[in-house]
């Protein structure tokens, strides 16, 4: 992760709002590093979403800070102390009860406005800041398909056209639109990659979707973002950015064998064999050189029949201490991971 | 319709074996030790000093409201600091669990707990922070304070109002016994589903917490009905509705709120019970489940939940400010309009809590803007509580620097829940630590303002301060434990931190996670300074206080003498002015007490409710760990002490003139709380 | 600064000398009636559960509402509901006429009536539990059985009401507790057949048309 000059963060900051939130920033460490991933975008979504937070922040100080600084003032300008005028009995002026109502009123009905561009824009299932812009005529590629199945607990990775698959490890190229449609075997967790795709739940039985795209090459932390038990720590996954030729090379590199470790093919049995509760410790990935079709629609199907991979009792609680063949995942559990 | 169960069943015990006690685990050992040392040491000179006939006759059958609201205050106080070392624990973990190289203890990969009990940990924290600390604290405060405001003698249901007591006591206790039997939800305070389901909760902890819950909301829920009942009811002659104190007010909304919520939650829990103990589809993903019924249930009472606690802390900040400003609260109308205007769109909002669940742009807008729109009211909120001190005379006792502190808190609070109500944002940093950090923002925001009001009414209730010295200090180190510990971890949701992780990925989270473990630390040392106030206060304590100790409070429920005799009121007051003990003062009025008594009736003790409380407890652990034998009698014997007590007559007794001149001059003598006179009760004909 | 003229208060502008008369049977119905305000709420998040629970893919393969339901059997439990309410009505008149007989007569008479609806109910359950249709077939199933079955252990309690206060009325005539008790129930039941009439329409005619 090479570390992000200052002139790259104000790229993405409209101008009139930019210091607030660099304030912000700056305040807990007296310095920021790409380790504040929500101020280092690398996509257009992630962008359009640290766009807004600015605005957003920026209005709402147009009324907060007035309000804090009115409230230090009369702590220190009336202290019994200080002697400063006494009036025993106002309590009412229709004025300021008036501004009172109106300005709130007016500050919210801004946000309002914001708010509705923003949804559109932001929308993880067709974002609008991901459409070319209008006029330009780039011939837009194909966006790129992925299909994405959590189970407990770990992450997999389907491209549908290139026959592949991988675990806890999403490759894509740079600047070509990723759709994601995404579906869970077991409980719910929430796909989220901090600088380029938006939060989006993943549920079992049922489908959603998110979208993004990148500015550039690089390696980004992506993981679970909705609690799922015992191994939801370790759900991260790692998102790697490629160039188009490298991208290319990569599934070739995939579909060949070569990388490592190859867990072969991955059908749907085989897919069922992993999809039971196992503690990922470390995240450790994993890949498939060929993929049978419908892998997706059959871990929704089944989902949706009530199939379930239950978690042995001792990976969540300690009811039975020795029930089967869960002990040893235990034991790894126990060990020191990575 | 049996269910498959892991693990061993048995018809005498259910699911419990030896097993569900974890006498192995060294950090269980130990807080078992140090709750058994505490009790020990409760109980010892309890049994020395023979106080248990006066604990029985004074405490535990009591249907006095002032002496039930002490009892809810010290069981929230006692989960409060559970509470505390939940906190502490999870910040000890997270500290020592960052990175794949940090280091590990007992029997963890990383840092000291492992995943399962130390999601346990933060699950308990927030159910018992919510649920059995400031919700118990803040039906205390308003069980005191509420009646006395209004004029009242009591509640208007007295004994129902000591069952709501013991109810949300027995969901405490059931709390604190899933930590030495058996084991807590691991799901989260707000049940995620479907891993509540009993595929992936296989245990009993998913069980703690429904039931748990379940019994202490039905006492809320009573509760409220008292609640409304009384300030409707039982206002005393003069006391229009637009004389009403702001906190009564606020009281009014919450428990409007509370009434019409608390079902829902109900529904939701027993939809899930229902999944787990006879196979229902409610939440299921599939053969024709619908888990976002759960969670769209579990939000229409979550979040008017979370108004149901800021309001009546509102309500505190609007007394104790006036009364340290030495000036009237500004915009009494407007604050009444705004309190119920929180409480009516609280209802309008709940799918802020999801916005990342998929729905389309048009639903998460209108949820979006409606959620910005509470932002007004609470503003106004805050501008009258500003033009308050404006022109004032302000004078800086602890309680009004819990509640300056309290107004800091929403500012920061606020600002973020803002920013969290507009779906773009949310995308960011919805389940991150930046939630968990607005959301304590709010709830240390009543957090002080409880603080500053157990402060503020110490003296009303027991008739002496508390120490102003000490106070002040716990003021100081608490708020010093809130910035570092939040301020960090607002920092810490920018670096994308999710929320309940038991191992952090990214090393540069070290510094930061330093930082809030200082933090956790001056709240440690916050702890003991509180308890050393509370030893100060009683040992250098002086009990022959004025009936308005701070000498510049304004409402009802200073006029009467100090601390408050059982029956309240010597002489029912006549209601003049809204802020009525101002008036009189100001009005150069004779402060002083009456002398002309009529006879008083009074209600008598009972002990049904304990014992409906401890039979729910028995049907709570039965259901629990499926005994259902006990399960079972527990609910009968309930059945049959309602029909019982709906059998008695139970009249109570007649205080007689020269008994009240009596006790109101040994009141005003000694400063000591007067015990009840025990007396043969009335008949019931006599009564009425 | 306001002036504050020092008024010749007597003492009765400062306190109410008179014994405090709190009506203690419009409290105790208000309360009644607070209660009966959060139970709505119940059934309204039921209904809402229902709603969202009878669609097809809630089915799960199971039956669904036009298969299980049908308006006649609806309408014979409707009947019961509401005869039982008017006999319930009869024993409020006797009772204005302080007449205990009056009251037990009709209230049993209610009771009665009361039962025969918690027994076809339960028919209506049986013989479903018995084709496999039991509420752990499917979502549907199980709102079905939950919606239903609240609303009779609603039934059923006020049954065990009407048994207590049967007995009483017989003891203890018509104290005020008694004499409160005796309205709120009649809240009660009026409240429950009017879910029953939501229950019919939402569940039985919707489902069967
Ligand atoms: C009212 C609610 C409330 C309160 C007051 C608190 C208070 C605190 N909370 Fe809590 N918290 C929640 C509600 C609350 N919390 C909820 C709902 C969650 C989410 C759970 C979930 O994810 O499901 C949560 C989660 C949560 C987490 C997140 C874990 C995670 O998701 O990663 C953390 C981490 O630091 C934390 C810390 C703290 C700390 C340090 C305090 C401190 O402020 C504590 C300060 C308190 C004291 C210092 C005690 C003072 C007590 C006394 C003075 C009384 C003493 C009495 C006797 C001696 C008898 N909390
Ligand atoms: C008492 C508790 C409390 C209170 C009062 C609030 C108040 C608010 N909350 Fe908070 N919230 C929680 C407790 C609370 N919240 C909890 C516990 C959670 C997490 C639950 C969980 O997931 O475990 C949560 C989560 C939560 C979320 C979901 C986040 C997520 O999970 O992704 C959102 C999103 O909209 C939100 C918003 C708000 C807003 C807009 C307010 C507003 O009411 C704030 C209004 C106040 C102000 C705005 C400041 C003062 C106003 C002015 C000075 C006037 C002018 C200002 C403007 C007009 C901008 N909250
Ligand atoms: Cu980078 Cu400042
Ligand atoms: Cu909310």
């Amino acid at each position: 992760m090479a570390p992000v000059k200052c002139s790259h963060v104000k790229e993405h900051l409209s101008k009139w709002l930019t210091w607030p939130l660099v304030g912000l920033a700056l305040i807990p460490l007296g310095g920021c590093g790409e380790e504040f991933r929500l101020f280092y975008p690398k996509g257009p979504v992630a962008a359009a979403q640290l766009k807004y937070t600015m605005i957003d922040v920026g209005i709402m100080l147009l009324i907060i800070l007035p309000t804090t600084l009115m409230l230090c003032l009369f702590i220190w300008r009336y202290g019994k102390a200080r002697k400063a005028a006494y009036d025993p009995d106002w309590a009412h002026s229709m004025t300021i009860e008036l501004l009172i109502w109106g300005g709130p009123i007016a500050i919210v009905a801004l946000l309002a406005v914001f708010t509705y561009e923003s949804v559109i824009e932001t929308n993880p299932y067709d974002p609008t800041v991901l459409r070319a812009p209008a006029g330009t005529q780039v011939p837009a590629q194909a966006p790129l398909e992925i299909d994405v199945i959590t189970t407990d607990w770990q992450w997999f990775f389907i491209y549908p056209k290139q026959h592949i698959a991988t675990i806890d490890d999403l490759v894509v190229p740079q600047g070509r639109v990723v759709r994601l449609r995404m579906t869970s075997t077991s409980v719910t967790n929430d796909f989220f990659i901090p600088q380029l795709a938006p939060m989006i739940d993943v549920m079992p039985g049922m489908q959603t979707r998110d979208a993004f795209s990148s500015d550039g090459p690089g390696t980004f932390t992506g993981f679970s973002a909705d609690f799922s038990g015992a191994g939801f720590s370790w759900m991260q996954f790692s998102t790697r950015v490629m160039s188009g030729d490298g991208f290319s090379s990569w599934v070739a590199g995939v579909q060949a064998g070569q990388a490592q470790p190859n867990r072969g093919a991955l059908s749907y049995a085989v897919f069922q064999k992993l999809a039971h509760p196992t503690l990922n410790i470390g995240a450790k990935p994993g890949y498939f050189a060929s993929v049978d079709t419908g892998v997706f629609n059959r871990a929704v199907t089944d989902a949706l029949n009530g199939l379930t991979y239950p978690v042995p009792a001792d990976l969540t609680e300690k009811m039975a201490p020795d029930s089967g063949p869960s002990n040893q995942r235990r034991s790894s559990e126990n060990g020191k991971g990575s | 319709m049996p269910v498959h169960l892991q693990g061993p069943w048995s018809f005498l015990f259910g699911r419990l074996t030896l097993h569900a006690i974890p006498y192995d685990n060294v950090i269980i050992l130990f807080a078992f030790t140090l709750a058994a040392v505490a009790g020990i040491a409760i109980v010892l000179p309890v049994l020395y000093f023979k106080k248990i006939p006066y604990l029985w006759r004074e405490w535990i059958t009591t249907v006095d409201h002032k002496k039930i609201g002490v009892m809810y205050i010290i069981v929230g106080l006692v989960m409060m600091f559970r509470g505390f070392f939940d906190g502490l624990m999870i910040r000890t973990q997270q500290v020592l669990a960052d990175g794949p190289h940090s280091p590990h203890f007992l029997d963890a990969s990383h840092g000291y707990i492992p995943p399962y009990h130390f999601d346990q940990i933060y699950s308990s924290h927030g159910t018992i922070m919510i649920l059995f600390a400031v919700t118990p604290i803040l039906t205390g405060l308003t069980n005191v304070i509420v009646p006395l405001q209004v004029g009242a003698r009591d509640m208007a249901f007295p004994y129902m109002n000591a069952l709501s007591l013991w109810l949300t006591a027995m969901g405490a206790a059931l709390v604190m016994v899933s930590l030495f039997v058996g084991d807590f939800s691991d799901a989260g305070w707000s049940g995620l589903i479907p891993l509540t389901e009993l595929p992936f909760s296989p245990g009993v902890g998913v069980d703690y917490w429904v039931w748990s819950i379940q019994i202490s909301s039905i006492g809320t829920t009573l509760n409220a009905v008292n609640m409304i009942a009384t300030i409707v009811m039982m206002r005393a002659p003069g006391m229009t509705w637009f004389r009403l104190p702001v906190f009564t007010w606020t009281t009014l909304s919450t428990n409007i709120i509370g009434l019409t919520a608390f079902p829902v939650l109900g529904v939701a829990l027993a939809m899930l019970s229902c999944d787990r103990y006879i196979g229902t589809h409610f939440f299921t993903a599939g053969l024709g489940g619908n888990l976002m019924l759960y969670t769209n249930l579990f939000w229409i009472w979550g979040h008017p939940e979370v108004y149901f606690l800021v309001l009546p802390a509102f309500g505190i900040f609007s007394e104790i400010i006036p009364a340290f400003s030495h000036r009237p609260l500004f915009g009494y109308t407007t604050m009444v309009a705004a309190t119920f205007a929180i409480a009516g769109i609280a209802w309008l909002v709940w799918l802020h809590h999801f916005f990342t669940m998929g729905a389309g742009p048009g639903v998460n807008t209108f949820f979006s803007v409606a959620t910005m729109l509470v932002g007004v009211p609470t503003g106004v909120k805050v501008f009258n509580w500003v033009f308050t001190m404006y022109r004032g005379r302000l004078t800086f006792e602890t309680p009004m620097l819990w509640c300056l502190g309290g107004l800091f808190m929403l500012l920061a609070g606020g600002l973020t829940g803002m920013m969290l109500a507009m779906p773009a944002i949310d995308y960011t940093v919805h389940n991150s630590v930046f939630v968990v950090a607005h959301f304590h923002c709010m709830v240390l925001l009543i957090a002080y303002a409880i603080f500053g009001a157990v402060i503020f009414w110490f003296p009303k209730v027991f008739g002496m301060q508390l120490d102003e010295r000490s106070g002040k200090l716990f003021f100081w180190t608490f708020s010093t434990g809130s910035i570092l510990v939040f301020v960090a971890m607002f920092a810490l949701g920018f670096m994308g931190e999710t929320r309940r992780l038991d191992y952090l990925y990214d090393p540069h989270m070290l510094p930061l996670l330093i930082i809030q473990e200082i933090g956790i630390g001056f709240y440690g040392l916050s702890v003991l300074i509180f308890a050393w106030m509370l030893f100060v206060s009683l040992r250098n304590r002086n009990t022959s206080l004025e009936s308005d100790p701070w000498g510049t409070s304004r409402t009802l429920e200073w006029l009467t003498r100090t601390p408050v005799p059982f029956y309240n009121f010597a002489v029912t007051p006549q209601i003049n002015a809204r802020d009525e003990l101002d008036w009189r003062r100001r009005s150069g009025l004779d402060l002083s007490h009456p002398d002309r008594f009529a006879p008083i009736h009074m209600p008598g003790n009972t002990m049904i409710p304990i014992l409906i409380g401890i039979c729910s407890f028995g049907l709570g652990f039965g259901m629990i760990w499926r005994i259902w034998w006990m399960a079972g009698g527990g609910l009968l014997a309930i059945i049959a002490l309602v029909i019982f007590r709906s059998f008695q007559h139970t009249p109570g007794y007649m205080l007689q003139p020269g008994e009240i001149a009596a006790m109101e001059r040994r009141t005003a003598a000694s400063g000591i709380i007067a015990e009840q006179p025990s007396r043969p009760p009335l008949m019931e004909a006599g009564a009425h | 600064m306001a002036i504050h003229q020092r008024p010749a208060t007597p003492d009765s502008v400062l306190w109410q000398h008179e014994a405090e008369a709190h009506d203690d049977i419009a409290t105790r119905t208000l309360g009644f009636w607070l209660y009966m305000m959060s139970d709505a709420l119940i059934f309204a998040a039921l209904f809402a559960a229902y709603g969202v629970l009878d669609q097809t893919t809630n089915l799960a393969g199971g039956p669904g509402a036009h298969q299980i339901v049908h308006p006649l059997a609806g309408f014979w439990q409707t009947l019961a509901v509401m005869t039982s309410v008017f006999a319930y009505s009869l024993a409020s008149v006797a009772m204005k006429m302080r007449s205990q007989p009056g009251v037990i007569l009709y209230i049993t008479i209610a009771l009665v009536l009361g039962l025969v609806f918690i027994g076809l109910e339960l028919g209506d359950f049986a013989r479903l539990i018995a084709l496999g249709d039991g509420p752990d077939r499917s979502g549907f199933l199980s709102i079905y059985f939950v919606l239903i079955g609240t609303h009779g252990l609603h039934m059923a309690f006020g049954i065990l009401w009407m048994l207590v206060m049967i007995v009483q009325v017989a003891r203890s005539g018509f104290t005020p507790s008694i004499v409160a008790r005796l309205l709120n129930l009649r809240m009660f039941w009026q409240f429950q057949a009017s879910v029953w009439v939501c229950v019919y329409a939402f569940v039985y005619l919707r489902g069967a048309f």
